[in-house]
């Protein structure tokens, strides 16, 4: 009886799915209600959660609870300890949910909605859950090692420096990229810039608190410091409007761009416990809060998605981005879909706290779920905004004109009415002075927020509020992935350098630190600058070189997933890791050549240096011809590097399909689990 | 149903000491055995710190 009501109830769920689904997809003219949206993936989540990762657990995994894992078998109280299921799962969700999953779909929503929920909710099952749960699994069953050391192992020893590599060089760029996303939304904005400038000395104060005042007290601090954001968030209205304090915090782009690089290598040279990790205290749980408010927002609010689920941009001529759907609607949304910086999240804290393989599953497989969910999330918070609106706040002065009246008119021209009144009145609703030419998603995507937030709590009058908190705290936790990662970087560039220089490669030698902070800084510096002088809006350019890097490195993952796979069941299971991996490669490799070599001066670098040789030249256009011919190497690099792990793996599974190499396993030995239930509070 | 919440809290709390590294400080108390001061703190934070910020972040 019990097993009738479950296949029931699952028939039901596939039903529903399938549904809305097929109305998500067919409905065209009128508006659709984003409860279809939501229940089609809610859906297809729980079924590819119950019947696909359920059949790679089993058949392909083995997954087994009698064999000790990493964390008890090298359990130091440390890095391996073996934790409670759900701890883990809340550790490595917080840890892969980044801005991508939120500023991704924003962008991707000027193709309509369609394409981008399209790939959001068949990417993750496809391509992102598996590669995070058979990165997880492979790094579980080797002892925690990351996806470096298997890459070397397994595929073979260019394989690790590829990847260390790739990893670098993606740092780089998604620094510099998503610092673009903050300027964007804070330039000429002094409640916004004031409200970030605000959470400095908040995070010194919290670092003071934490070391010498309450130690070890975080979550109290934490308590603290949102109650100190909040107030600032208030008191930022006020600054905004002082006739002495507002003028200090209006700032262009440029100013905004060096003093994120100023900020950069600051939190990058001081002790991390002062700025840093303060505010990656406060900005992981303010992530999560908002995440989740988010999440219950579109729940109970359910707007009605304005923009149409396609629209002409398909062709490549939109204005936020250029590029067709294809390709580029599949590198624009990485996280929420699949997303290459995952397999180092899942080779790296995740494994050594697993305590049980089963949980392997939920952890890998389930919180890239929750992550795809929050990119829809997004998607539906940005198509919610009237198109024209939406159109208004992304589009640079460079493709609809300088002028609000020549912007609205451009974007009205497109069959997306928009008056510039219109947008002088929401500006004044959020409390700003204009929402043009705000480029990078952030700040609709704040809008769409403010919007679902303030039909839950308040008005109108409170849209203002809910705005500059969601700008706050997207800035909030871009800044901590930009002190982080610049941190990280110099690490990693002091590990090259110390093979080079021994003392260069010393962590806590002062001059060896700010010299590799400086030359990180400067190089994701130089893309921020670049992007900011960028007329055609900066995003143009940088967000597909990020979503090209990103999966490529997505494609490293799944080249070693695939090489695990072979080793252990020959060509049977290929095809989980394959179909993704020929996805991937399809899109990027595609995506790189037009980047490159496309005619279009909006899409292909070459193409626009070259269309910039031909008028006349200037300091600047020298630059900008520079920065066109930097970037196409550097996604010709990217290319390449990835050609040579693609082409090591291929001949590796070649060779032990056709069985002159041996498919030796690297996993660690068979060991039984002697962990009690009750030791995993 | 009150127990359900009350796991659900928890764990939800649980969850977010866990990213405070408020329970990883508690394990490390008990592994070398010390009582909380803010010295111990500060010798298990800057350790901690240091790994935690050597590892890439997620975009």
């Amino acid at each position: 009886m019990g097993k009738l009501i479950r296949t029931g109830a699952w028939i039901l769920v596939a039903l529903a799915g399938a549904f809305a689904l097929a109305g998500v997809a067919l409905h065209r003219g009128e508006t659709i209600n984003s409860a279809w949206v939501v229940t089609a993936a809610v859906c297809v989540y729980l079924a590819a959660y119950r019947f696909y990762s359920a059949f790679i657990a089993a058949k392909v995994m083995a997954l087994d609870d009698r064999r000790a894992t990493p964390a008890e078998r090298l359990r130091n109280g440390h890095d391996f300890e073996p934790t409670n299921k759900w701890i883990v799962f809340g550790h490595h969700f917080a840890a892969i949910a980044g801005p991508g999953p939120l500023v991704g779909p924003t962008l991707a929503a000027q193709f309509g909605y369609l394409p981008g929920t399209l790939w959001i909710i068949l990417g993750v099952v496809i391509g992102g859950a598996v590669q995070d749960f058979v990165i997880l699994f492979s790094s579980v069953r080797r002892d925690g090692k990351s996806l470096g050391q298997m890459a070397r192992e397994e595929i073979g020893r260019a394989g690790g420096g590829i990847a260390l590599l790739t990893v670098l060089l993606i740092m780089i760029i998604l620094l510099a990229v998503i610092g673009l996303v903050v300027v964007n939304a804070l330039k000429g904005s002094p409640w916004g810039t004031f409200t970030i400038a605000a959470t400095m000395p908040i995070a010194v104060f919290m670092g003071l608190y934490l070391r010498y005042w309450r130690p070890g007290r975080v979550l109290e601090v934490s308590v603290i410091g949102f109650v100190l954001v909040v107030l600032s968030i208030f008191a930022g209205e006020w600054v905004a409007h002082h006739a002495v304090f507002g003028p200090w915090f209006t700032l262009g782009g440029m100013a905004l761009a060096i003093a994120l690089i100023i900020y950069g290598y600051a939190a990058s040279a001081l002790p991390v416990w002062l700025l840093l990790a303060p505010r990656d205290y406060l900005s992981t749980f303010v992530k999560l809060g908002v995440v989740l408010l988010l999440g219950l927002g579109v729940l109970i609010v359910r707007p009605d998605l304005q923009m149409p689920a396609l629209t002409q941009f398909t062709d490549g001529t939109g204005p936020i981005f250029a590029g067709k759907i294809f390709p580029f609607c599949f590198i624009t949304i990485a996280c929420g879909a699949i997303s290459g910086f995952h397999a180092l999240i899942s080779s790296g804290t995740t494994p050594k706290l697993i305590a049980r393989e089963s949980h392997i599953r939920p952890v890998g497989f389930g919180s890239m779920l929750l992550e795809s969910f929050v990119a829809m999330m997004a998607m539906v918070a940005a198509c919610a905004l009237e198109p024209g609106v939406f159109f208004a706040v992304n589009s640079p002065a460079g493709i609809v004109g300088s002028t609000p009246a020549a912007a609205a008119a451009t974007i009205t021209s497109w069959g997306f009415p928009v008056t510039p009144e219109q947008m002088h009145d929401l500006a004044r609703h959020v409390g700003e002075e204009t929402l043009f030419y705000r480029t990078g998603g952030a700040p609709s995507l704040a809008l769409g927020m403010a919007h679902i937030f303030s039909q839950i709590a308040g008005n109108e009058a409170v849209l203002r509020f809910w705005y500059h908190f969601a700008i706050m705290f997207e800035a909030l936790f871009i800044l901590t992935v930009i002190d982080a990662g610049t941190r990280v970087g110099r690490f990693m560039l002091q590990d090259f350098l110390g093979h080079i220089w021994k003392p260069l490669g010393r962590t806590s030698w002062m001059p060896s630190v700010l010299l590799t902070s400086a030359l990180i800084v400067a190089a994701w510096g130089y893309f921020l600058v670049q992007g900011v002088l960028d007329p055609l809006g900066g995003i143009n350019s940088l967000w597909p070189l990020f979503g090209i890097a990103n999966q490529l490195l997505a494609a490293v993952a799944l080249c070693v997933a695939t090489t695990i796979l072979v080793k252990m069941h020959g060509a049977r299971y290929m095809w989980i890791t394959c179909a993704p991996l020929a996805w991937l490669v399809t899109v990027t490799y595609s995506g790189a050549w037009q980047k490159i070599f496309s005619d279009a001066p909006r899409v292909g670098f070459l193409a626009q240096a070259r269309l910039l040789e031909a008028g006349p030249q200037t300091a600047q256009t020298k630059q900008l011809i520079f920065n066109n011919r930097l970037d196409a190497v550097v996604c010709g690099l990217f290319i390449v590097l990835v050609t040579a792990i693609l082409a090591d793996s291929v001949r590796v599974w070649a060779g032990i399909l056709r069985g002159t190499r041996e498919a030796r396993s690297l996993e660690a030995p068979f060991v039984p689990s002697q962990l009690e239930a009750e030791e995993l509070g | 149903m009150n127990r359900a919440w009350a796991s659900f809290w928890k764990t939800l709390v649980a969850v977010l000491r866990e990213l405070a590294d408020e329970r990883a400080y508690e394990r490390h108390l008990r592994m070398h055995g010390r009582a909380a001061s803010g010295e111990e703190w500060r010798r298990f934070s800057e350790e901690r710190l240091r790994q935690k910020y050597q590892r890439p972040r997620c975009c």
